[in-house]
């Protein structure tokens, strides 16, 4: 059921994580517990100019945001069909060329419709 | 299970941590001593000494520096969601040093050689984003909110970029291995035509790693230090040291997919005998080098400019650039 | 051994932080704890060797899509309390349709006939590739057998893409934008004047 030979090249990734999180958590609550805490609440105030914040952070901002992740999202799928094109070119030739330049040329006229649309455009 | 094959296997074990334990060690090595680098290099760079005091030549900066923030108090702000505040630098720490297990650092030197390795580097990359934005929205603070909202947007635009020369570059080696990845043969039409998108290469990681001329997220004159403005002690300390890990990690990146990895440089053979990890160390630092060569001479990009270079010029060129690669190797029937 | 316990420790993580994310009262937890659940599949996908899709999964689920997700959702300034207090009054009407999906589902699971060609692909996974990795053996049909599927990809991401401009895109009056090419155009004959000024003239 499972294929022992891959597995043996990512125990040790697994591993690393582990003990990549428990050396960084250690850090974190190692300097909690060594270092005098004195709480205030002045001091545990959020970060304003001087006075009391007038309101709750979390609100709403430019939508610009949004769609630059959304953007991001239909590239990023794009580069991970990029991937197995690119290490098996040899064997597809030039049928799988062409299938690539077809999906990629899909993509760019959506490319240039945002472009035309100004939806890369920040002011 | 025999007795030796209990004790091989313990043995393996043991070698594999000990092989984990020495690379995070050298990581953080490495990140005590970039930060010294940085300061004596932007000290160099302004007819300063940078520090002198502590240790000769001020060597031991890097350690005070480290027991000093240790050793601080931690603020967590009343408004903050206290887990979240604190997972966030945790996270971001311990992805800069995860993506080490499957860089290889000479011959029969990597932890992991899985067969997607360029992947596994590219997947752990693209999680940076959450250590800041999980940074950002913990505070609750406007200041850094806005910086982690900055700061996201621009790590993903520039990730796009980033994908696509990956892609040029496995074109023309044809695995996802790193190890093959360096070996792969490379003749030098194909370096002169990767060179391009070495330079777009590097900006981009300049950007990626929220280093100048591209820190806006941090922003002081603006925003104040960004997402890390609530944070204190060694919360901050892990901000901190995970951006100088990542530049490391960064350009180990580079140098592996562009500069050869641990090979001499230009296939000079008759360096041979010099370890590998040595031509490896040496091409990294020649990388960090430049990160703090443009921090010390460019001035900051403007938001509108910097989203400008990455969504208009870097992807529609990186783009092209893929294209070109794989028809040129196509029609000269180049492909490995 | 140590694979049936890794194999178990990842399926147990998934399953929690599935739960998780439903139950957790703040959504931005909800949508960190689907994160969790992302590198738990990812892990079990390394586990059944498909190594290619362990490691998109977490490239576009974990760094593309959650992210948006997390955006979203850490951004809203939505009272969820609140929200829940009328929620109650839906559950017979949930129920049912959930009831209603459930029969189907099996209905239509249990009348299914897998096609004779499945089945054998099913017993022989790796039936007619014999690549060196699953990359390749993925790349080797992904773009030629399987064109029209991969096409129609490329069509839904099109469509999103433009859904995404026509919904989210609004032009502001009144905003001044930086044009480069003008700027570039611009030339110092143009743009300014040498004056040779008398000292003490000034000039008019």
């Amino acid at each position: 059921m499972f294929n022992e030979t891959i597995l043996i090249e990512y125990l040790p990734i697994l591993i690393f994580i582990v003990l990549a999180l428990g050396i960084s958590g250690a850090a974190v609550i190692g300097s909690l517990l060594v270092a005098k805490q004195k709480p205030d609440p002045d001091k545990n105030a959020a970060y304003e100019c001087g006075f009391d914040a007038f309101s709750d952070t979390r609100g709403k901002f430019d939508v610009r945001f949004y769609l630059v992740t959304l953007l991001f999202i239909i590239f990023d799928l794009e580069i991970a069909f990029l991937f197995p094109w690119a290490i098996s070119l040899k064997d597809i030739g030039m049928f799988g060329f062409w299938s690539m330049m077809a999906f990629l040329g899909v993509l760019t006229v959506g490319f240039i419709y945002e472009w035309k649309k100004g939806a890369l455009d920040w002011e | 299970m025999s007795i030796d094959r209990e004790i091989e296997m313990f043995l393996a074990f043991a070698w594999m941590l000990g092989h984990i334990i020495v690379l995070i060690v050298g990581v953080l090595l490495g990140v005590a001593y970039l930060t010294y680098a940085e300061r004596k290099v932007l000290g160099a760079m302004q007819r300063r000494q940078g520090p002198m005091t502590v240790g000769p030549w001020g060597l031991l900066q890097p350690i005070a520096d480290g027991v000093k923030l240790f050793s601080k108090e931690t603020i967590i702000p009343s408004q903050a969601n206290k887990i979240v505040f604190l997972l966030a630098p945790v996270i971001l720490f311990a992805l800069a040093l995860v993506a080490w297990a499957v860089i290889p650092v000479d011959k029969d030197w990597v932890l992991a050689n899985i067969n997607v390795g360029i992947l596994y580097l590219f997947a752990i990359s693209s999680l940076g984003v959450y250590g800041i934005i999980m940074a950002g929205w913990a505070s609750n603070s406007r200041y850094a909110f806005l910086g982690g909202l900055r700061s996201a947007s621009q790590m993903v635009s520039y990730e796009v970029s980033m994908g696509l020369i990956i892609v040029c570059v496995i074109l023309c080696t044809g695995s996802l291995n790193l190890q093959e990845i360096v070996l792969a043969p490379r003749p030098i039409w194909m370096q002169i035509w990767l060179f391009p998108m070495f330079i777009v290469f590097l900006i981009s990681i300049l950007a990626e790693c929220n280093r100048a001329p591209f820190d806006l997220p941090e922003g002081e004159s603006e925003i104040t230090g960004g997402f890390m403005v609530e944070y204190s002690a060694m919360t901050f300390a892990l901000f901190f040291l995970g951006e100088y890990a990542n530049m490391i990690l960064m350009s180990a990146m580079a140098t592996t997919l562009f500069l050869g990895g641990w090979l001499p440089p230009f296939g000079m053979w008759f360096l041979d005998f010099v370890p590998g990890i040595v031509w490896f160390g040496l091409k990294t630092c020649a990388i960090l080098f430049f990160f703090l060569w443009a921090r010390a001479t460019l001035p900051r990009f403007r938001y509108d400019q910097l989203m400008r270079l990455g969504w208009k010029i870097f992807l529609p060129l990186t783009l092209l650039w893929v294209v070109g690669t794989a028809g040129l190797l196509l029609a000269f029937d180049a492909l490995p | 051994m140590i694979l049936a316990a890794v194999f178990y420790l990842f399926a147990f993580i998934l399953l929690l932080s599935g739960f998780l994310v439903i139950t957790a009262r703040n959504p931005v937890h909800s949508v960190l704890f689907l994160i969790l659940a992302f590198f738990n599949a990812a892990g079990l996908f390394v586990l059944l060797g498909a190594e290619f899709i362990a490691m998109i999964l977490v490239i576009v689920y974990v760094g593309a899509v959650a992210v948006l997700f997390l955006f979203v959702v850490m951004m809203l300034d939505i009272d969820f309390a609140h929200l829940r207090k009328g929620a109650m009054q839906y559950v017979p009407l949930g129920l049912l349709v959930g009831v209603i999906l459930l029969t189907e589902l099996v209905i239509s699971v249990s009348a299914w006939q897998f096609n004779s060609l499945s089945q054998q692909n099913l017993a022989v996974p790796e039936i007619g590739l014999n690549a060196a990795t699953n990359t390749q053996a993925l790349g080797a049909v992904l773009y030629t057998q399987y064109v029209y599927a991969f096409q129609l990809a490329g069509l839904i991401l099109l469509v999103a893409m433009i859904g995404a401009i026509v919904l989210t895109h609004r032009v502001r009056p009144g905003v001044r934008k930086q044009s480069i090419e003008s700027q570039n155009a611009r030339r110092p004959e143009e743009a300014m004047e040498i004056l040779k000024v008398q000292s003490g003239a000034g000039i008019s």
